[in-house]
């Protein structure tokens, strides 16, 4: 069976590496993105995988990424941010996005939302 | 027929009587002279005496008008006698009486001083002898207590009285009651210092936020490493996925502390539960066991035992001593002279319960005493200046203090009071 794609978009270098790494642990194929407009240079919206997007970020933020998704076509995303504040995780939701994590999280967790949902 | 001889003894009688008539009109003259002059000295004497009873009268008049004056003033106005070495009042007007509930009876020989009972500043009172035996005057405020025992602040001045040659022989004081002003301008302080919190706190929150932000993502990383590498040593090195498992802790307790900081900050209502202040202080301790052992300090804690339960957020009390206990850890590092931090409990009365965590440092600069508690105050290189200023807002919302002080000994001591039976409000 071919390993599951996750592309993982954090502007936090170490974040970005650190989730491959782990990811790559769990038997996912990764590959990270430094920005939004890095990710849609490089991957086709026909090629497969699950999509892990920091909101917070220089540039075209996570929002704007998402709201161009989900204008185009359905790729699942995961909104993962260090933000705390009231209402993130609804408006995640809203705008298409399939799961919502807050850093930092657990490795199962992420997991689990990712098996879920790809 | 008379003979020539008895006609010149005749003569000479004549002559004596005459001489001596003379005489008699020359000392009647004298005599009336001198009864004139007298008569004079008396109408003058008189016209004296008269002036002097009408200047007596007149000054008797002063006296009085001066004395009502002194009566009908407002202030509190007193006369000390220099000669009495002890500051007795020998004079005090209606006002002052009122002021310090005494009658006159009661003020008169006694010691000015003795009147404010011994809970007065004594240091003010001392400062006020000092200034007046030089001979200067004294003008300054102090809290003052009534008969009753009722405070009032008192605005005093105090001047010296001197005579013909300069010297001091009494002093002059005169006092009001500015305890209404003082109450007016304590609110008007007390409304803008808390519009300065909100303010502040505003601020803070902010800056926590962004702050909480930036820490979470190395947090992140930190765990997906440590979570990624326990992973990849599973069944090759179970020391090293120990390690790992340490570090994936630590990480979740510096998330955790995040959390719980930005939990305050938004107003969140606290848990508020029944705590064994001195069971806190040891899992704290044991929190702190690590850090301490490797910085080669020893903690030492005196611990009242049987204390009452307080009331108030397990959290944020062990945010407290965490923050204290790690600056006197910090005020000691690299003195290897400084070793020992010490942690007392003990019970004020059946009120409160005090905490003190003491190190043996170099103290507090002064100039750094009331700096201390604002926000992003910091004296360390990597400060970030809001430990004890939060520290202070839990430790007032859990109706207690939090307070410095340096020990004569050496070192700081950072104490605060938690009452007994209290309960915890929101602090921002």
């Amino acid at each position: 069976m071919a390993k599951k794609q996750i592309y993982i978009v954090d502007d936090d270098e170490s974040v970005r590496r650190s989730l491959g790494l782990l990811l790559s642990t769990f038997g996912f194929q990764t590959q990270t993105f430094s920005s939004a407009e890095e990710f849609f240079s490089m991957v086709s919206v026909n090629d497969s995988g699950l999509l892990i997007l920091d909101i917070h970020m220089p540039g075209l933020s996570g929002w704007t990424a998402l709201q161009r998704i989900y204008a185009g076509i359905k790729r699942k995303v995961i909104v993962i941010t260090a933000d705390k504040n009231g209402g993130l995780m609804e408006r995640a939701l809203k705008t298409g996005a399939m799961g919502f994590l807050q850093k930092p999280f657990e490795d199962n967790d992420l997991v689990n939302l990712i098996n879920k949902v790809y | 027929m008379l003979d020539k001889g008895s006609i010149i003894s005749n003569i000479s009688d004549q002559l004596r009587i005459k001489r001596q008539e003379s005489a008699r009109g020359k000392t009647h003259n004298e005599l009336s002279n001198t009864v004139n002059s007298q008569a004079d000295a008396l109408k003058v004497k008189n016209v004296q005496i008269k002036q002097w009873a009408d200047k007596e009268q007149r000054a008797e008049a002063q006296i009085h008008i001066r004395t009502k004056a002194m009566d009908a003033a407002t202030d509190g106005i007193f006369i000390i006698d220099v000669k009495n070495k002890d500051f007795s009042v020998i004079y005090s007007n209606q006002a002052f009486q009122t002021m310090v509930g005494y009658s006159r009876k009661d003020i008169i020989g006694k010691n000015y001083f003795l009147l404010y009972a011994d809970i007065a500043d004594l240091r003010i009172a001392e400062e006020i002898k000092n200034t007046l035996q030089k001979d200067e005057s004294f003008q300054g405020e102090m809290l003052n207590f009534r008969k009753n025992g009722d405070k009032f602040w008192n605005y005093l001045r105090i001047s010296c009285v001197r005579d013909v040659n300069g010297v001091v022989t009494h002093y002059v004081g005169i006092q009001t009651d500015v305890t209404l002003m003082r109450r007016k301008d304590f609110e008007i302080k007390e409304q803008r210092e808390e519009l300065l919190h909100v303010t502040r706190v505003g601020k803070l929150a902010e800056f926590v936020s962004s702050l909480a932000h930036e820490i979470s993502q190395p947090l992140t990383s930190i765990l997906s490493y440590a979570q990624a590498a326990y992973r990849m040593l599973e069944g090759k090195d179970s020391q090293l996925q120990e390690i790992l498992q340490y570090i994936i802790n630590d990480d979740q307790r510096a998330a955790e502390v995040i959390r719980r900081l930005r939990s305050l900050l938004k107003k969140s209502d606290p848990e508020v539960k029944p705590i064994d202040i001195n069971k806190l202080i040891n899992e704290t301790i044991e929190l702190m066991a690590t850090d301490v052992t490797v910085r080669n300090k020893v903690i030492k804690i005196a611990l009242e035992p049987k204390l009452p339960n307080i009331n108030g957020d397990r959290i944020q009390l062990q945010q407290v001593l965490l923050n204290l206990i790690s600056n006197s850890l910090d005020a000691m590092e690299g003195r290897d002279e400084f070793r020992e931090l010490s942690i007392r409990t003990s019970l004020n009365g059946s009120e409160e319960i005090i905490v003190e965590v003491k190190d043996s440092g170099c103290g507090i600069p002064k100039e750094n005493m009331k700096k201390l508690f604002s926000h992003f105050f910091t004296s360390k290189p990597d400060g970030l200046g809001m430990g004890l200023s939060i520290s202070r807002s839990i430790i007032e919302a859990h109706g207690g203090r939090l307070e410095v002080k340096n020990n004569p000994e050496g070192g700081a001591i950072f104490y605060f009071t938690i009452p007994v039976g209290g309960g915890v409000k929101e602090w921002s």
